[in-house]
């Protein structure tokens, strides 16, 4: 009797916590994202980190939300992307019930997504740099902010920069033919990454 | 062909309501932006919302909540001894006195607030490489 509840006790814990040849139950592709994933997010904890050390050391910080940016554009580009999202994880849903021209259609709309979402940036950077921002200067006074501003959001730019590529690449392979549910599913992961980040940025950054 | 027919629209409406949480979780961290509260409340309560947000992409459009706990403890370990970690910095920004830390910090670490300044800061440099 003891033994068999043993038994069913290693069983159990087998499932959640054993090695053997797969102790995280994903293919290698995703596992390989996931640690990317990971240490991506590191570096922009790092950032966030970094600009809230310098917001609070420094004399003065102007009110960005007020004064500065547009809080409609930036809820316009958190909308955006959030949906793009949704649209992603519904690609890869009819990856894996094997409807690459479903999938291909719902990428093509990420994409669009995204495209919006830089222009919208874009538009923004424009805007500031226009109004005689750079890294070490600003007319607001603090340096720190023009600067943590252009790190932040230019790194995350370039990661939708790069997530479009990947997309891009992604949905052509689909539709020539050479289609994995695995490559739909890493670059959905990575795309669900960006849109986390900016959900940190758009409240650390912009609202806070 | 059946079963993917019945499996698509179940997948998709919870990944509808999802995106509707996260809209209404976005225009209601919008609201609290500009609400005057003091400045700690704001934070907890952005702090909160965001996590929500996080913990939605995450479990449902990532499939955190289908992985294995291995894969999802690895996800989240990391994040929160980074949170530690950084926890320990929060004594270096005194606040209320500023810049007192960059005082004691050598001229090449701050970041010059203009051409007098990055002048000024030039020359010790200078100097020191004289003498070697």
């Amino acid at each position: 009797m003891e033994s068999t509840s043993l038994a069913e006790q290693q069983r159990i814990l087998a499932s959640d916590w054993g090695g053997g040849k797969s102790p995280f139950g994903t293919s290698w592709s995703k596992f390989m994202m996931w640690i990317f994933i990971i240490s991506d997010a590191l570096t922009f904890a790092g950032f966030l980190i970094a600009y809230g050390f310098m917001r609070k050391v420094a004399p003065a910080w102007p009110n960005q939300m007020e004064d500065v940016f547009s809080p409609v554009l930036i809820t316009f580009m958190t909308f955006v992307l959030i949906s793009s999202s949704a649209v992603m994880a519904m690609a890869v849903s009819a990856a894996k019930a094997h409807d690459p021209k479903t999938a291909v259609r719902y990428i093509a709309m990420t994409i669009f997504g995204g495209a919006i979402f830089l222009a919208c940036q874009v538009y923004e950077w424009a805007h500031f740099i226009g109004e005689g921002a750079t890294l070490t200067k600003n007319p607001w006074g603090v340096p720190q902010f023009s600067a943590s501003f252009f790190v932040i959001t230019g790194f995350h730019g370039f990661h939708v920069l790069s997530g479009l590529t990947i997309l891009a690449i992604v949905a052509l392979r689909a539709a020539m033919g050479k289609y994995s549910a695995d490559s739909v599913e890493n670059a959905g992961l990575y795309w669900h990454f960006v849109d986390v980040v900016w959900v940190f940025v758009f409240a650390f950054y912009y609202l806070l | 062909m059946a079963t993917q027919e019945h499996a698509h629209p179940h997948s998709y409406k919870q990944y509808f309501t999802t995106w509707c949480w996260l809209l209404g979780m976005t225009l209601l961290a919008l609201g609290l932006g500009y609400l005057h509260l003091p400045g700690g409340i704001k934070a907890f309560l952005l702090v909160g919302i965001t996590l929500a947000k996080i913990f939605l992409i995450g479990s449902i459009f990532m499939h955190l909540k289908t992985e294995r706990v291995n894969l999802v403890m690895l996800t989240f370990t990391p994040l929160i001894l980074s949170i530690i970690l950084f926890a320990f910095t929060a004594g270096e920004s005194r606040e209320g006195v500023p810049s007192h830390k960059l005082e004691n910090v050598s001229p090449a670490f701050v970041m010059p607030t203009g051409p007098h300044e990055a002048g000024a800061e030039a020359k010790p440099e200078e100097k020191a490489e004289e003498k070697k």
